[in-house]
């Protein structure tokens, strides 16, 4: 290499399309795949954006995630708005500390009942704010929530808030066709018969892979259809 | 020899009152009482040319803006006694002299401080912080030192001949004698106070009542003269009337800081915080309105308290404009500071307890809970919201019941019906509700639908299929 070139890139104002520096630091998932292809695992700070159903396997890929989390800083996980009760028995079997873990359900207050759009509206906001305090208190790992919408400014505020505070966040999301927010990581997921089929969609500092898939049959062998040509009963309620 | 300071407080009301309102400085205000007499100025006022004891036609003839409030006597002992609260810190004995006075004994506080001069450095130092306008003397008896601090003789000294003298040549008006009886002495020629000490008591025994009498020997200190001394009281209350009503909460947060402040140096100077605030609203004509307003880690910093009150007060709707507010502090803790890792690379910028109250004062009490499991086979049992950030097993010492891994991750408040058709992959798990009955039991299966997702559905005694939950 010439020295012209040694010396622009030791300013920093050349570099390798090859060369893959991540913008942030990995914690292994538990899914070895996963691991082998985002360089490392999850994002340990910032926002990770997750497009997807209900009831997929979108928590149980986390369940790891979270559990090294919460174990490695000994901070709190914080679940903000979750669609239904949570069950303790899933969570307490995944290893997860319950004495360190909040459930934030903003509702309502009687006092004032506005109409039915600004009520949602209202919620909405205070589930933001108190994800934004959580981040930015430095005491919560990680942050999980169910927003029905984003905007860009609003992710923008939160990225910041989980860098100050050295947490992450997980936003859970229906798949949608919106603009790509400022995360850290973003993928959606699909169901597949052996687990979850994984396409990123934005990973920070790198180059989006091809989809593929995370598979579950090891850590759960129930949740998983083992033979593909099973026989469907039909129910009507 | 006892020494005593007096403390005289001119305008101790008013002063509070523009204490709490800064724009108010330029106004003309003075209060008056039930006969319509100025008794009390502020500066503008005293520069319109006002005096006291003037009446309110000559008052208004001076000034026609001037405000007028009325004197309330029991405002006033109520800062009275506040002052005497914070000066407790630096001097033990102190009694109040009501309406505007308290009288300091020295004689002990001098061996504290070691002089008098350094002494009088602390506490004006803590009177000019409080920025009430003051009058003081010290006198060999709590009679002498008012007498002196009346005619704002400002005496600073433990020398008997010269507190003498100047006690000598105090004119009567400043002494404790009604108004017909200096008009008497008038008369007969005696207008300082030592003209007045110069004549033999049993002369004037003959002459005048006992009231007089027992005046000059306890000015001498012939007499015994007893003064009840304050005791410091626990807890913290204050209350503050707003020199306007205030109909926006979050203009309250103003004058909740000035309180704030202050229960903030009563706490550290006690070095304890506390857990609770009780912020009590006064309204014309609703009733009165009390907020608690908590903090799970302690706090004494007027700052953190501020946040959690406005947070409080954000949400809250007034009914009608307030004009008065009450801080009340029942219980003071001593300080604790959590331990600290030391080679932390990130400080958190809070704690765990105090992200706890900041949420609880936006959101409500009941917006955020813990999650605690229980040893029930029903899955809507085995499941509790609790209150956060609590152990229920660890301080027990005991291990929590075992999970049942396989539970969904969501559970359904309410069984909704199976509408759609379903893959069974696992079941059926049989659980029955309480003494097993055998109509209420469910056989649980776990199934995965069209769309890929996992269910958790259940089939009861009469056949008919629900979905309690999914697997996240």
């Amino acid at each position: 290499m010439s020295a012209l070139l040694d010396q622009l890139t030791r300013r920093q104002l050349l570099w390798h399309g090859d060369s893959q520096q991540l913008a942030y630091q990995a914690v292994a998932s538990g899914y070895p795949e996963l691991d082998q292809q985002l360089a490392g695992g999850l994002p340990a700070t910032g926002l990770i954006d997750i497009q997807t159903d209900a009831g997929i396997g979108e928590l149980r890929l986390l369940l790891p995630y979270l559990q090294q989390q919460q174990h490695h800083s000994q901070r709190l996980l914080v679940f903000i708005a979750p669609p239904a009760e949570l069950s303790a028995d899933m969570l307490a079997g995944a290893g997860l500390d319950l004495s360190q873990l909040l459930i934030i359900t903003p509702t309502q207050q009687p006092a004032t009942a506005p109409k039915n759009n600004q009520k949602q509206n209202n919620q909405q906001q205070k589930a933001l704010w108190a994800a934004e305090q959580c981040l930015q208190s430095g005491c919560c790992a990680t942050v999980l929530i169910w927003p029905a919408a984003m905007s860009l400014a609003q992710a923008r505020r939160l990225q910041l808030a989980a860098e100050q505070g050295a947490a992450s966040m997980v936003l859970f999301r229906r798949p949608c066709q919106s603009l790509s927010l400022p995360v850290n990581l973003s993928f959606s997921l699909q169901p597949d018969q052996q687990g979850l089929q994984l396409t990123v969609l934005k990973r920070k500092g790198s180059w989006p892979a091809a989809p593929f898939l995370v598979d579950m049959q090891r850590r759960w062998p129930a949740l998983c259809l083992t033979d593909p040509t099973g026989e469907p009963m039909r129910r009507a309620g | 020899m006892a020494l005593f300071l007096y403390l005289h407080f001119p305008a101790l009301q008013l002063d509070h009152l523009q204490q709490s309102a800064e724009n108010s400085q330029h106004l003309a205000i003075a209060l008056v009482d039930q006969q319509h007499q100025l008794l009390q100025l502020n500066n503008a006022a005293l520069t319109a040319g006002l005096k006291l004891q003037m009446g309110l036609a000559s008052a208004a003839a001076l000034c026609p803006e001037l405000q007028l409030l009325p004197y309330q006597p029991e405002q006033q002992a109520k800062v009275l006694k506040s002052v005497a609260q914070q000066l407790y810190q630096l001097s033990g004995d102190i009694a109040l002299d009501l309406p505007s006075g308290l009288i300091l004994r020295l004689d002990g506080m001098l061996r504290l401080y070691d002089g008098l001069q350094s002494y009088w450095q602390m506490l004006s130092k803590q009177l000019n912080a409080l920025t009430y306008r003051y009058q003081f003397s010290c006198g060999a008896t709590p009679y002498a030192a008012k007498c002196l601090a009346y005619q704002q003789a400002n005496l600073i000294t433990a020398d008997n001949a010269s507190l003498l003298a100047a006690l000598h040549a105090s004119p009567l008006e400043a002494t404790e004698l009604t108004e017909p009886l200096q008009q008497q002495m008038a008369r007969l020629g005696i207008h300082t106070l030592g003209q007045l000490l110069a004549l033999p008591p049993s002369e004037l025994a003959r002459r005048f009542d006992s009231q007089l009498l027992s005046y000059l020997g306890r000015l001498r200190g012939d007499y015994y003269h007893p003064l009840e001394y304050l005791q410091p009281e626990p807890g913290f209350s204050r209350y503050l009337e707003l020199l306007y009503d205030i109909s926006d909460s979050t203009v309250l947060t103003k004058p909740l800081a000035k309180l704030l402040q202050q229960l903030e140096q009563q706490l550290s100077r006690a070095n304890c915080q506390c857990f609770q605030l009780l912020l009590t609203l006064f309204f014309r004509d609703n009733p009165q309105l009390q907020l608690s307003i908590g903090s799970a880690q302690g706090e004494y910093k007027a700052a953190a308290w501020l946040q959690l009150c406005q947070l409080q007060l954000q949400n809250l709707p007034l009914p009608e404009p307030v004009y008065g507010l009450q801080l009340d502090v029942n219980h003071f803790a001593g300080q604790q500071r959590p331990t600290e890792a030391l080679f932390e690379q990130q400080h958190a910028r809070m704690s765990a307890l105090q992200l706890l109250s900041l949420l609880q004062a936006r959101l409500g009490r009941s917006a955020v809970s813990g999650l605690t499991l229980q040893n029930q086979h029903l899955p809507e049992q085995a499941t509790q919201r609790s209150l956060p950030l609590t152990k229920d097993y660890v301080e027990k010492g005991q291990a929590g019941p075992p999970a049942l891994a396989l539970r969904p991750a969501f559970l359904l408040p309410q069984p909704q019906p199976l509408t759609e058709p379903v893959t069974i992959n696992q079941g059926p798990e049989r659980l029955c509700p309480d003494s097993w009955q055998l109509n209420g039991q469910r056989d649980y299966y776990i199934g995965r639908n069209q769309q890929g997702q996992w269910l958790w559905l259940f089939r009861n005694a009469r056949q008919q299929w629900f979905v309690h939950g999914w697997f996240s």
